[in-house]
């Protein structure tokens, strides 16, 4: 079943186009990953799809329309962004940022609280610190409590913008090892944007290819892998 | 003994309008990073509102609430129309923005009110003086010490630490106080979460000029009068005080403002051949030259990295 | 881009021909008033080039460093009670005190500009307006009383001119009417002209010049202005100092041209440094001309609706618009104008004005390397 489907998407800042007719999918259960070089327009199609900047054409969610809605309701209807750079509110404590990811629920206090429980359980490490300022996390710690934060809102689908940016190898594997267990054990459907080919291409179910604002290849990992020209540009072997 | 305590009380009572106006400066610099100029005349135009419902028969309770909620409006169109636009393209612009609100309050005051202090009973004024919130007749005051307290000092007093108590609540145990803080902490990932930025932004201007009005009312009842000038040093003080807590700490502006009444109080008393009444703004002015030169995120504040 | 239907080359033929013919008129103009305009408008006069000095010196300061300070109502006090006290109580010649003035002023702007080294945008608006508040408190401070007079200020700090003093005619013109008592207003007028002329030939020097550059590059950006060699902390002082100093002179014309000084003036308190801001922001920050424009349009309006708090002043459409208020709107519609303006044209009237005309007609920058810049002296070869 079709999750997230954007068609024509066309979206840039000002007078520059960034994005051109975008044509992408995810489906449920799905982990797919945009592969892109610097500029490809990464970060451009995740603010697409979450509303933050100005588009057009179609973006559609469980099939239905969501392009005309304000960013605040979108993340009502399902969807959560983990921002490049982390995005984690630094005066708030580590709690605080989970709270502030669960304040358009409306589902009371005790569900937020079990949840909040979960997610400590999940990343010990936040647990640890729930009263620190998040600003005074390593860059590891912040990602997990941004993403831990996105999750907060029980979203369908995540949209993660470069959880690797900064990180030291170990521990964006760490990472990923916790987003392909949420989308095992819970069906958690995710939309990954990428630099760093190889540690993501192992989880995905299906990739694409982002260049200059174009899809211009799509497939499942393999596929990818084995054709030539697109090994040597994007995967470098 | 007893002039210590008086003049100490004077001061915490006069800190506190200057903790008032104080908090409203925070709440806005903390939400959208700006300093609103006109903080003092927007405080000014509610206080001639409370006089103009006095003057209608109303009691100051319900006068009180008619002028809080005109300042909650007036901050909140305030936001919407003037500052949201401008605040786009630069700091500056945002500035002369409330520069301007400034002399036009001011002048509106003035084109509707008349500049003289009013009431002024001679000129048909149904007041003899400026309703305060607190009994204030020569007779009302306490004995500590030996020292006459009088019951609008305390008062005053009281009331400011008790808003600072609700604001507290506010920020830590309501989804609202989440939301306010989140949106000037990180305003993109506020989006992201979910958070309407926009009707917090106008929230929290509203609320910054209600309390400002609390203020503005507050210090026309120890005067006993309103006029054109009243706010003028007001908000300098006041200025000094979110200087001295740190611009983005509620505490500090509270904190801030009652030191630097009794500092004020003080120094007029006691230095008063060399500071006196004249000079007491320049208590003003070495606060918020020390601190920003030697300490400038003040005593509670965040420091920030400037990034070049 | 559309190309504006006329094109004229800077430094060309059309360009000089046009100055010329904008400085012949305003020279007309500034010589006919002394000597043919009613006393009102000549005083009007004197109030719009007082202000128009004070605007350019703001200007210096602010448009072209980008500090803010809102306490340049402390300067042109330091000028008017310097004139005041000298003249007043030690009998100097009004003429003599200006040059005193300025250096007291430029010092005292120096000195100011130290903190200013570390304190930045709205916080050093902050510290300059609780400046231009404590100014008029020093004048009033007991102790100061024996110098400064007090609250009530001093008198007879103008000019006295005694039936015997020549009237100097030059070829037959006579600019300043008869020089007689203490209420010359011609000869005020042309002290006035005189303040301005200095104060924007200062500016357009500074700001012309290699340093003028550098101010551009400090305001723009500090840092980078600091890695590129800018001598931040002396270039500031100079630039503060000079500010300062040029607008004590406009000071010591009020304390000659009223006679006396007092601490409650509008233009020696903080009303008296905001009106600056706003009329050089109106005008236009950052340009030679926008405080000329400002002070010009600030007197106009605020002459005619002088006296429209009553009511039958008011020409009889406008009366809906301000019949109810019970003061002048001068004050008011300036305020209105200055958020108007920061939405639809952020750099004044003359910004507006400098948009338009390049809808209009195109200038044409002279080649690069014949500007009038000086080019650095080319090393002499050694053969």
């Amino acid at each position: 079943m079709t999750l997230l489907r954007t068609s024509g998407l066309r979206a840039g800042y000002g007078p520059v186009t960034v994005l051109h007719d975008l044509e992408l999918e995810v489906n449920e259960g799905e982990i797919v990953v945009i592969l892109g070089a610097n500029g490809a327009g990464k970060t451009t199609t995740m603010r697409a799809i979450s509303g933050t900047i100005p588009r057009q054409g179609t973006v559609e969610l469980k099939g239905a329309d969501i392009t005309k809605l304000s960013p605040d309701n979108i993340v009502r209807q399902g969807v959560a962004q983990v921002p490049q750079g982390r995005g984690t509110f630094p005066e708030l404590s580590v709690e605080d940022n989970l709270r502030a990811g669960a304040i358009t629920r409306r589902d009371g206090t005790s569900k937020i609280n079990a949840d909040m429980e979960r997610w400590y359980q999940q990343f010990p490490r936040l647990a640890e610190r729930r009263g620190q300022r998040a600003g005074s996390l390593s860059g590891g710690e912040q990602q997990m409590l941004a993403i831990a934060r996105a999750l907060m809102s029980r979203p369908s689908l995540l949209l993660c913008d470069e959880p690797s940016l900064g990180l030291a190898p170990l521990i964006t594997q760490e990472l990923f090892a916790v987003i392909e267990r949420l989308n095992k054990e819970e069906g958690l459907s995710v939309l990954l944007v990428e630099q760093n080919a190889n540690l993501a291409m192992h989880m995905a179910s299906r990739v694409y290819l982002l260049e200059t604002g174009r899809i211009v290849a799509q497939g499942s990992a393999a596929e990818l892998s084995a054709d030539d020209s697109i090994r040597k540009a994007y995967l470098g072997f | 003994m007893e002039l210590f305590l008086q003049r100490l009380f004077d001061g915490l009572s006069q800190g506190s309008v200057y903790s008032l106006i104080a908090l409203g400066l925070v709440i806005i610099y903390r939400g959208t990073g700006h300093l609103n100029f006109a903080q003092g005349e927007m405080a000014l135009f509610c206080t001639y509102v409370v006089y103009q419902c006095g003057e209608w028969g109303l009691p100051i309770g319900i006068s009180l609430i008619i002028g809080m909620g005109v300042g909650f409006a007036l901050g909140a169109v305030t936001e919407v129309t003037l500052i949201r636009p401008v605040a786009k393209k630069s700091q500056f612009a945002v500035f002369i923005v409330t520069l301007g609100l400034f002399q036009f309050l001011n002048w509106l005051d003035g084109a509707i009110w008349k500049d003289q202090p009013l009431p002024n009973s001679g000129v048909g004024s149904n007041q003899t003086s400026f309703p305060s919130l607190f009994p204030n007749k020569p007779t009302d005051f306490v004995n500590v010490f030996g020292a006459a307290i009088k019951l609008q000092s305390i008062g005053v007093f009281l009331l400011v630490l008790v808003l600072f108590g609700l604001l507290y609540l506010l920020f830590n145990y309501t989804k609202l106080g989440l939301a306010m803080n989140a949106v000037a902490s990180n305003a993109e990932s506020a989006k992201l979460v979910g958070i309407r930025t926009n009707m917090v932004l106008m929230v929290s201007w509203g609320l910054a000029a209600a309390i400002g009005a609390l203020g503005g009312v507050v210090f026309a009842g120890i005067n006993s009068n309103v006029n054109l000038g009243l706010m003028f040093t007001v908000f300098i003080y006041a200025s000094a005080a979110a200087t001295l807590g740190g611009f983005d700490s509620p505490g500090g502006a509270v904190l801030g403002g009652l030191i630097i009444g009794v500092i004020e109080n003080m120094a007029a008393g006691y230095a008063e051949e060399w500071v006196g009444q004249e000079l007491k703004v320049g208590v003003a002015l070495v606060v918020i030259l020390v601190v920003l030169l030697v300490k400038p995120s003040g005593l509670f504040g965040t420091a920030k990295v400037e990034r070049v | 881009m559309k190309t504006a239907p006329f094109t004229i080359k800077s430094g060309g033929g059309a360009s000089w021909a046009i100055r010329l013919v904008v400085a012949a008129a305003l020279a007309g103009l500034a010589l006919w008033i002394p000597t043919s305009a009613s006393n009102g408008l000549i005083d009007s006069c004197i109030t719009a080039l007082t202000l128009m000095a004070c605007a350019m010196a703001l200007n210096l300061l602010l448009g072209y460093t980008g500090q803010i300070s809102i306490g340049h109502s402390a300067f042109f006090g330091i000028g008017a009670y310097t004139t005041g006290v000298l003249v007043a109580k030690y009998g100097w010649s009004p003429f003599q005190t200006f040059a005193v003035a300025f250096v007291i002023a430029f010092v005292v702007g120096a000195l100011v500009s130290l903190p200013a080294l570390r304190i930045k945008g709205v916080y050093l608006a902050l510290v300059t307006l609780a400046l231009g508040l404590v100014f008029p408190q020093i004048i009033k401070w007991p102790k100061l009383e024996w110098l400064t007079g007090g609250a009530r200020g001093l008198d007879k700090t103008g000019f006295r001119f005694t039936k015997d003093n020549p009237t100097y005619e030059i070829f037959g013109w006579n600019p300043w009417g008869t020089l007689r008592g203490e209420n010359v207003k011609p000869f005020h007028y042309w002290i006035a002209m005189v303040i301005v002329i200095i104060v924007y030939l200062a500016c357009r020097g500074v700001v012309k010049s290699r340093a003028g550059r550098s101010l551009v590059a400090i305001r723009d950006n500090e840092t980078a202005a600091a890695v590129m060699g800018v001598n931040l902390a002396g270039t500031k002082a100079l630039v503060f100092g000079l500010s300062a100093a040029l607008c004590s002179l406009p000071g010591c014309l009020s304390a000659i041209r009223t006679g006396n000084v007092t601490p409650d003036s509008t233009n020696l308190t903080v009303a008296g440094s905001i009106t600056f801001l706003i009329v050089m922001v109106v005008g236009g920050a950052g340009s030679l001309w926008g405080p000329i424009v400002g002070s010009v349009l600030y007197v106009f309006v605020t002459e005619i609706t002088g006296d429209w708090s009553n009511t039958d002043s008011i020409p009889g459409i406008l009366r809906p618009l301000f019949g109810w208020s019970n003061t002048p709107p001068g004050t008011g519609i300036f305020a209105v104008l200055l958020i108007v303006l920061m939405f639809v044209a952020p750099f004044g009237i003359v910004g507006m004005y400098r948009r338009l005309q390049a809808r209009v007609v195109t200038v044409v920058p002279k080649p690069a390397g014949t500007g009038t810049i000086a080019a650095p002296a080319a090393a002499p070869v050694e053969a």
